[in-house]
C-alpha cells in the first residue's frame, strides 16, 4: 500500500547556491533502506507542514544516518516557505521515488548536457562516474544564463579537477565560452562523439539536445532527458504528472528520447504553444 | 457459475442488510433529483428501479472527494484513515458497477480508498431498458451486471408480477444472506439476461459516432484545429470529471487543522483545469484547452490504457453529455473528432 | 450521507445544486436533475462550493476592535456596543447620519429584515446595496420604459429564440448556465451575435461579433435603430399597438448616418447593416445585456438605448424575445425586491408616495421617514463630509469593489462607527469596530430570486460554525436592544410571509408553494397563481412603452497623452466578487495567477513586453503593481483587468464619474498609463489601503 504520510525530515542547514537557489543539507529522521539505494536521478517529495509538497532531486545521496542534499530554486508558494524555514525545522520526507539515470549501459563516452539549476539532478551520475563506479568516460557541458545563474558551485569545483567539463553563458564576459550548450555541440561531438547523452534542464533545452543529438546520428534510443512536471502524490494516482499513459513520476522523471516521441502526442508537440523560459 | 434464487421483492431483501449495515439507496429529492442517500433499516419506501442512473455516481463513495491524509503537530507526522463502517450500496448499475471494478484497480496501492471499498457489500441490478444517454452495449459495461463487479445482483422481470431474481455473484454477497431464506430460482435465468442485454443494445443502436471516433483518436488521425475548436467550448467547470466515474485525479489540501497542527487533505481535481499541469515555474505542458480535452478522451478511448486496464475507460453511462455546459460530451465530442 | 437540495450561491443564475453532506460537513456538491435552470449542470464556481463555504477562516465569534486590533467577545457585549453605536449618532445627529448597506447575497428574509431595520428603527431611508453598481441603471432605465427593472421574460426563453442579442456581457464566464443554454440554442439553429470590445469566449462562438470601441454602446444601438427606421423595418403593427409616439426618437436619429455610426464605433457598415436586418426580421429576438451596458456614466441611457431598440422590432412580450439584463449575484435581484434601496419599499413601492408609507407605518407600527435617502455612493460621501456617522455594511466588499478604492477607505475610516456582518475577515471587514459572524447560505433557510424573478427555496444543509447567526437574527436582536421589538420572528418562513403580506409581486408565494415547482416567478399574486415567466403580454405597467431619446456620452476619463490606455473592470470565470469565497478553492485559486493586466500583443510589442512581465499600471486615482497577460482578448489601445483580486485591486485604478440618474459609477472606462518594472523587480501586490492587522485571533 502506499502511503500519503510524510515522514520527519530535518533541515540541517544551507547556503546560497546559485541566483534564488539554495543548497539545503537534510536528514531523514529515520532511514529506512530504500533511502539507502537511492539511484541518481530519483526524487523525493518535500514538504512544508501547512503549505504544500513537491518534487525535488538529490544531489547528494543519502548516507546511512539519511544525511543528503538537494538544491531547490525559489520559485512559489512551497519554496518561498521553505526558504523562510529556520535550520532545525521539521519537515516532511517521501521517497525515493521514479527511475534513475541508466547507470550500466555498454556506452563508452557519456556526454552529460545541463542548463540552469538542471546540473542538480545529474549530480549524482558524475560523481559516480567520477568515483570510477562506472566505466565509461563522463564528459559534462553545462549552460546558464550567467555566472550568478550556475548552481553547485562547490561541485563544480572539484568536478573541474577530475573530469572534462565546459561551462558556458548566455551572457557570457570576456574570456569565457558564449551561448546555450547547443551552440558547442560541433565541437564536442567532432573531438570525441558520446555513445549516449544524459541531459536535464529547462525542457525547451532539452529537446532542442535530443534533436541536435539525432542530427549528428546519436540514435534516440541513446538520449536520456529528465523532465520536470507538476506532482503531488508520486504514486502514479493524482494524474498531475501524465505524459500520454506514463506517469512520470513512475516511470519517469528520467525518460530515454525515444520512448518519450512515443509517449508525446502529436499535438503536445506543436510549437508556438506558450512556454515560459525558466531556469 | 452463479447461485440464483427467488426474491419475492427487493425491499426485504434491502431490510435484511440494512440490520448489519449502513445502507444506501437512490433516492428522489422531491425536487425533481435523485441522489446517493443513507437509508435507514425501518425504511419502508419502494425500491425505486430507475432507468436513468443518479447524475452522481457511487464513486464517491471509496474516492472520497475530501479525504483527510494525515496530520502535523509540529514534531510528528500521523497518518489518518477514514471511520468506516459496514455499508452496502444497494442498485448500483451496471456501468457504475464496471466503473468502481475498473477504479478498485486504478487505486489497487491505495490504502483509503481500500479502505472504504473492502467495508463495502455491492449489490447490481440489471437495466432492461437503455437509459437516454447510455451506450453500455457498445463498451461491454451493461446493461448486465458482471458478475465480477458486484457481490450480488438483482434481476428485475420484464413481467412486473413475477419475482425478481438475485444472483450471488461473491462470497461476500453469499455471507450476506444468511438468514434470509429465498428459494432456489426455477427459470433459465440466463436467457432472460442475454435477452435482456439484446434489447438495451438494439434500443442504443449502432453508435457508430462513437465507434468512429475511438478508431480516429487511436489512429492520431484528429487535426489538431479540431481539437482547439472544442478546447474553446471548454468552460474548465470539472462538471466531467466530478460525475465521470471512472475520473480519479485529486490534488492536495493543506490547511491548519484546529489545534495548532496542520493538516493534509486530498479533493477531487480535474485535468481539464490550465493549472492541472501548470508548474511553478510556469511551464504548462498542456496549456491549451484543446491539448487537454484530447486528454480527457484519449484516457477513456486510447488503446494504451485500454491495456493496462482491459477496457476503455468509459463505461457509456452518458453523465458527460449531460452535465457539460458546452455541449462537449462523449457524443458530442466524438460527432466531431469521426467526422471526414 | 444527505444530499439536500438547495440554489448556487453565485451568480444570478440560480442554479440547483445539491448539497452533499457527511458529518455535519458539505463535502461537495451535485447537480440538480430537472431544475428548469441549471438543467443537471454547474459552472466551476458551483462546482466548488464546498470549499467556499469551508470552516477554514470562517469568523466564529463577535469581534470588537481595541487599539487597532480585534479580539473576540460575546454576542451581548458585541451587540450592545451596535445599539449604542447607533443610538448615539440618532440621538446626536438623527436619522440622516446612520445607513445601512445590505446584501446582494443575503437571502429575501435577511433583506427585508435589513430594509425593516433601517426604516422601522432607525428612521432612514439610507439603504442600498451593491445593485448600485450593478444593474441600477436597468432599474432606472426600464422603469422609465416599460415601468419594470427586471428582466422581462425567462431564461427558457433562450430555447425558443430564433436570434440571440448579447450585449456587454460575458455570458459563458459569468453566467455560465445561462452562456451554456446560449450555445444550445446555437446548435440547434439560432443566430448568436456578440456586442464586446473584447474577444469573450461567447464573442469567439459568436455567428457575428461586433467588436465595438470601448463605451460606444449608444452610438451603435442608435445606429441600428437608424438602420432600421430608414428602411422601414421597425414592427409597425407593436408599435402602434403596444407604444407611445415613436415620433421623437424617429426625429432624435434621423440625422445620424451608417458611415457615422461606424465611425463612432468602429464596426463595419455592412455589419452594422447586416445586425440591424437580423435583429429587425427575427421572429423572436432574445436580447441580454450586463455590465458592459450598465457601468457607464450613462448606464441609464445605455439601458433606455437597448429598450428603445427592442420595442421598435417589436421583440419584448412575446416568447424567445425580451429586454433581459442579467443580474450578477445570487439574490441582487431579491435585494432590490425586497426594497434595500433608499427610493422604494420591498415590491418597488414607492418611498416618495405618502401612501405607501402609511402602509408600512401601520404594517410596522412606526412612523415613516420623509427624508429621501442616500445610494451607498451617496453614504461613502457623506461619510467622508462627516454626515454619515454610523454604518452596518453586510456581506459586501465595497473596499475591493466600488471605484476609487482609496476613496472608499477614507470613507470608511472617516465614519464614527463602522459595523460589518460576514463570513471572513474580507479587506471591508477589516476596517470595522465589530464585526458579526453570519451563517452562509447552506446555514439557513431562505430564499433566493435570480435574475428571471424565480424566487427559490434554500435549503439549511449544515449547522453554522460556532457562534455565527443568520443576518435576519442579528438584526431582530438588535432591534429589541433599540426598542423595537416587531423583528423577532422565529423561523425565516416567518419573515419571509410577512413580506409577503406587505409586497404585492410576491404576494401569492408561500415556502410550500415554493416548493412544489421549483419556486416561483414574480409577480406571482391572485392574477399569476403560478407566478409569471413572461412580462409584459398585454401591456406594460406604465401602459404604453415609452422610446426614449438618448445620444451618445463619451466616458468620463478617455485615454490622452498622459494616461493612453483605455482600461476597462472585468470577470473571471474561476472567480466570484472579491474572492473571498471562491478563492478558497485550491483549485480555483490555481487557475488564475493573482491578477493579470490583459494586453494585445501589439501594444506588448510597443512597449517591449514579455507575457508575464511584471508592470506598473498608474491613473489618476492610484497605482498598482501586476504582471501583463498579452492576449487578443482585448482589441489594442484597451486594457483589462478582473477585480477579483484584494492583492491587485483594480479599483485602485477607476473612477467614480457616475451616471446622473441611477448614480451608477463608471466602472468600465478610464484611461490608465503602463511601464515595466525594473528588472528582477516582482510586483508588489498588497492587499488593502490601510495597515490594518487581519489576525483574528485574541
Amino acid at each position: 500500500m502506499n502511503d500519503p504520510t510524510p515522514r520527519r525530515l530535518l533541515l540541517l542547514d544551507h547556503y546560497a547556491d546559485g541566483e534564488d537557489a539554495r543548497h539545503f543539507s537534510l536528514r531523514i529522521d529515520l532511514p529506512l533502506a530504500a533511502d539507502l539505494a537511492v539511484i541518481p536521478g530519483q526524487f523525493f517529495m518535500l514538504s512544508v507542514p501547512g503549505v504544500g509538497e513537491a518534487p525535488f532531486t538529490y544531489v547528494s545521496l543519502p548516507d546511512r544516518s539519511g544525511r543528503f542534499t538537494a538544491l531547490i530554486r525559489r520559485m512559489g508558494t512551497l519554496t518561498e516557505a521553505l526558504f523562510a524555514q529556520p535550520v532545525g525545522a521539521v519537515l516532511g520526507y517521501r521517497g525515493p521515488f521514479g527511475k534513475g539515470w541508466p547507470l550500466f549501459f555498454s556506452a563508452k563516452r557519456v556526454l552529460v548536457v545541463a542548463g540552469g539549476c538542471g546540473l542538480a539532478p545529474l549530480a549524482g551520475v558524475i560523481d559516480e562516474a567520477i568515483s570510477h563506479y562506472l566505466p565509461q568516460r563522463l564528459s559534462l557541458i553545462y549552460g546558464a544564463r550567467n555566472a550568478d545563474a550556475q548552481v553547485l558551485r562547490r561541485e563544480r569545483a572539484e568536478w573541474q579537477q577530475r573530469l572534462p567539463m565546459i561551462e558556458t553563458l548566455d551572457e557570457a564576459p570576456v574570456g569565457m565560452r558564449q551561448g546555450s550548450p547547443l551552440q558547442h555541440f560541433g565541437e564536442l561531438f567532432a573531438a570525441t562523439p558520446p555513445d549516449a547523452v544524459l541531459c536535464c534542464g529547462p525542457e525547451p533545452l532539452m529537446l532542442a539536445t535530443a534533436e541536435a543529438c539525432l542530427k549528428r546520428g546519436l540514435s534516440s534510443d541513446k538520449v536520456w532527458l529528465s523532465l520536470e512536471r507538476r506532482m503531488h502524490c508520486a504514486d502514479g494516482l493524482c494524474g498531475h504528472c501524465y505524459l500520454g499513459p506514463s506517469y512520470v513520476c513512475q516511470d519517469g522523471p528520467t525518460y530515454r528520447y525515444d520512448r518519450f516521441l512515443q509517449l508525446q502526442s502529436r499535438y503536445s508537440a506543436r510549437p508556438g504553444l506558450q512556454d515560459h523560459n525558466f531556469c | 457459475m452463479m447461485q440464483a434464487f427467488s426474491l419475492d421483492r427487493p425491499e426485504r431483501l434491502r431490510a435484511h442488510l440494512a440490520l448489519d449495515r449502513a445502507l444506501y439507496e437512490v433516492r428522489a429529492d422531491g425536487q425533481g433529483g435523485t441522489h446517493w442517500q443513507h437509508v435507514s433499516a425501518k425504511d419502508l419506501g419502494a425500491f425505486e428501479h430507475a432507468v436513468e442512473p443518479p447524475p452522481f455516481s457511487a464513486k464517491s463513495f471509496f474516492f472520497a472527494e475530501r479525504e483527510l491524509l494525515f496530520r502535523f503537530d509540529g514534531g510528528r507526522f500521523y497518518s489518518a484513515m477514514p471511520e468506516v463502517t459496514p455499508q452496502v450500496l444497494f442498485g448500483v448499475h451496471a456501468c457504475d458497477l464496471v466503473a468502481v471494478a475498473y477504479q478498485d484497480r486504478f487505486f489497487a496501492a491505495d490504502p483509503h480508498y481500500q479502505a472504504r471499498r473492502r467495508a463495502t457489500l455491492l449489490v447490481g441490478v440489471d437495466c432492461l431498458h437503455s437509459c437516454q444517454g447510455g451506450f453500455c452495449s457498445l463498451l461491454d459495461s451493461g446493461p448486465a451486471v458482471h458478475g465480477d463487479s458486484a457481490d450480488l445482483i438483482l434481476l428485475p422481470r420484464g413481467d412486473e408480477a413475477s419475482d425478481w431474481l438475485l444472483l450471488v455473484a461473491s462470497e461476500a454477497g453469499r455471507n450476506a444472506l444468511h438468514g434470509l431464506r429465498l428459494p432456489p430460482a426455477e427459470c433459465d435465468w440466463q436467457a432472460e439476461r442475454v435477452a435482456n442485454s439484446h434489447c438495451v443494445a438494439a434500443e442504443q443502436g449502432e453508435q457508430q459516432e462513437v465507434s468512429a471516433g475511438i478508431v480516429a483518436l487511436n489512429n492520431d488521425s484528429i487535426a489538431d484545429t479540431v481539437w482547439d475548436a472544442l478546447g474553446l467550448r471548454c468552460l474548465g467547470c470539472s462538471g466531467c470529471t466530478s460525475v465521470c466515474p471512472t475520473c480519479s485525479c485529486f490534488a492536495p489540501l493543506d490547511r491548519p487543522s484546529g489545534q495548532d497542527g496542520v493538516q493534509r487533505e486530498r479533493v477531487w481535481d480535474s485535468c481539464l483545469y490550465e493549472g492541472f499541469q501548470r508548474e511553478a515555474s510556469g511551464h504548462n505542458p498542456s496549456a491549451g484547452p484543446g491539448q487537454r480535452v484530447q486528454r480527457f478522451w484519449t484516457h477513456k478511448f486510447g488503446d494504451a490504457f485500454k491495456e493496462r486496464f482491459e477496457r476503455y475507460g468509459c463505461v457509456g453511462c452518458g453523465r458527460c453529455d449531460r452535465v457539460c455546459p458546452g455541449g462537449i460530451g462523449v457524443h458530442g465530442v466524438m460527432h466531431k473528432v469521426s467526422l471526414r | 450521507m444527505r444530499v439536500i437540495p438547495s440554489i448556487c450561491t453565485f451568480c444570478g443564475v440560480g442554479c440547483g445544486i445539491g448539497l452533499r453532506v457527511e458529518n455535519g460537513r458539505v463535502i461537495g456538491v451535485e447537480p440538480q436533475l430537472g431544475h428548469p435552470v441549471s438543467q443537471g449542470q454547474l459552472c466551476s464556481k458551483g462546482w466548488s462550493s464546498s470549499f467556499a463555504i469551508d470552516s477554514a477562516n470562517r469568523l466564529t465569534d463577535p469581534l470588537i476592535k481595541e487599539h487597532g486590533r480585534f479580539r473576540r467577545a460575546s454576542w451581548d457585549e458585541a451587540l450592545e456596543l451596535v445599539a449604542e453605536a447607533f443610538r448615539t449618532a440618532l440621538d446626536e445627529v438623527g436619522p440622516q447620519s446612520v445607513g445601512v448597506i445590505s446584501c446582494a447575497r443575503a437571502s429575501n428574509e435577511d433583506n427585508y429584515a435589513a430594509q425593516k431595520f433601517a426604516r422601522a428603527v432607525l428612521g432612514t431611508h439610507n439603504i442600498d446595496h451593491c445593485a448600485r453598481i450593478c444593474h441600477s441603471p436597468s432599474v432606472a432605465g426600464l422603469a422609465r420604459t416599460l415601468g419594470s427593472g427586471a428582466m422581462t421574460n425567462s431564461i427558457a426563453d433562450i430555447d425558443e429564440a430564433e436570434l440571440i442579442l448579447v450585449i456587454g456581457a460575458d455570458v459563458t464566464e459569468n453566467h455560465a448556465m445561462i452562456g451554456a443554454r446560449i450555445l444550445r440554442a446555437q446548435a440547434r439553429g439560432a443566430t448568436l451575435i456578440v456586442v464586446d470590445p473584447r474577444k469573450t469566449r461567447l464573442a469567439r462562438l459568436a455567428d457575428i461579433h461586433l467588436q465595438l470601441r470601448l463605451g460606444s454602446n449608444i452610438a451603435l444601438l442608435n445606429g441600428l435603430l437608424q438602420i432600421i427606421l430608414a428602411n422601414g423595418w421597425e414592427n409597425r403593427a407593436f408599435l402602434a399597438a403596444r407604444c407611445e409616439d415613436i415620433q421623437p426618437l424617429r426625429q432624435h436619429l434621423a440625422g445620424l448616418s451608417v458611415e457615422q455610426t461606424s465611425t463612432q464605433t468602429g464596426i463595419s457598415v455592412a455589419e452594422l447593416e447586416q445586425v440591424a436586418y437580423l435583429f429587425s426580421h427575427a421572429k423572436s429576438a432574445f436580447t441580454a445585456y450586463g455590465m458592459g451596458i450598465t457601468q457607464f456614466q450613462s448606464g441609464t441611457n445605455n439601458v433606455i438605448a437597448v429598450s428603445n431598440l427592442a420595442l421598435a422590432c417589436g421583440q419584448v412580450g412575446r416568447p424567445g424575445t425580451g429586454i433581459n439584463p442579467l443580474r450578477g449575484q445570487n439574490n441582487v435581484q431579491g435585494a432590490c425586491d425586497m426594497g434595500c434601496l433608499p427610493n422604494v419599499y420591498p415590491g418597488y413601492q414607492d418611498a416618495a408616495d405618502a401612501e405607501v408609507r402609511a402602509k408600512f407605518a401601520a404594517a410596522w407600527g412606526r412612523p415613516q421617514p420623509v427624508h429621501p435617502g442616500l445610494t451607498s455612493l451617496g453614504m461613502t460621501k457623506a461619510a467622508l463630509a462627516g454626515e454619515l456617522r454610523a454604518l452596518m455594511i453586510m456581506g459586501e466588499e465595497p473596499v475591493l469593489t466600488d471605484p476609487d478604492q482609496g476613496h472608499v477607505a477614507r470613507a470608511l475610516t472617516a465614519l464614527d462607527f463602522l459595523v460589518v456582518v460576514e463570513l471572513t475577515l474580507t479587506e471591508t471587514a477589516k476596517f470595522a469596530d465589530v464585526v458579526l459572524p453570519a451563517a452562509s447560505f447552506a446555514e439557513k433557510h431562505g430564499t433566493f430570486t435570480n435574475c428571471e424573478r424565480r424566487v427559490q427555496r434554500v435549503r439549511q444543509a449544515i449547522a453554522p460554525p460556532a457562534m455565527a447567526r443568520c443576518d435576519w437574527q442579528i438584526l431582530g436582536e438588535l432591534a429589541a436592544r433599540l426598542g423595537y421589538p416587531g423583528m423577532a420572528w422565529s423561523d425565516a418562513e416567518a419573515v419571509f410571509d410577512e413580506m409577503a403580506g406587505l409586497t404585492p409581486i410576491y404576494s401569492g408565494m408561500t415556502y410550500a408553494a415554493l416548493d412544489r415547482q421549483h419556486g416561483l416567478q414574480w409577480p406571482c399574486d391572485v392574477e399569476h397563481p403560478h407566478g409569471s415567466p413572461l412580462l409584459h403580454g398585454q401591456g406594460f405597467p406604465i401602459g404604453r412603452g415609452r422610446l426614449l431619446p438618448v445620444s451618445q456620452v463619451e466616458p468620463d476619463e478617455c485615454p490622452d497623452a498622459d494616461y493612453p490606455f483605455a482600461f476597462t473592470t472585468h470577470r473571471l470565470h474561476f472567480h466570484y466578487g472579491g474572492g473571498s469565497m471562491t478563492r478558497k478553492s485550491p483549485l480555483l485559486e490555481r487557475e488564475t495567477p493573482a491578477a493579470l493586466l490583459f494586453m494585445h500583443p501589439d501594444d506588448g510589442a510597443t512597449l517591449g513586453l514579455r507575457d508575464q512581465q511584471a508592470v506598473a499600471v498608474r491613473s489618476r486615482r492610484g497605482y498598482l503593481e501586476t504582471r501583463v497577460h498579452l492576449t487578443d482578448d482585448v482589441p489594442p489601445g484597451t486594457l483589462g483587468m478582473p477585480y477579483h483580486f484584494r492583492e491587485a485591486p483594480c479599483n485602485r485604478l477607476t473612477n467614480d464619474a457616475q451616471d446622473p440618474v441611477s448614480k451608477m459609477p463608471e466602472l468600465k472606462a478610464c484611461a490608465v498609463a503602463v511601464e515595466p518594472l525594473p528588472l528582477g523587480r516582482t510586483p508588489r501586490m498588497q492587499a488593502g489601503v490601510l495597515e490594518v492587522s487581519d489576525d483574528a485571533s485574541v
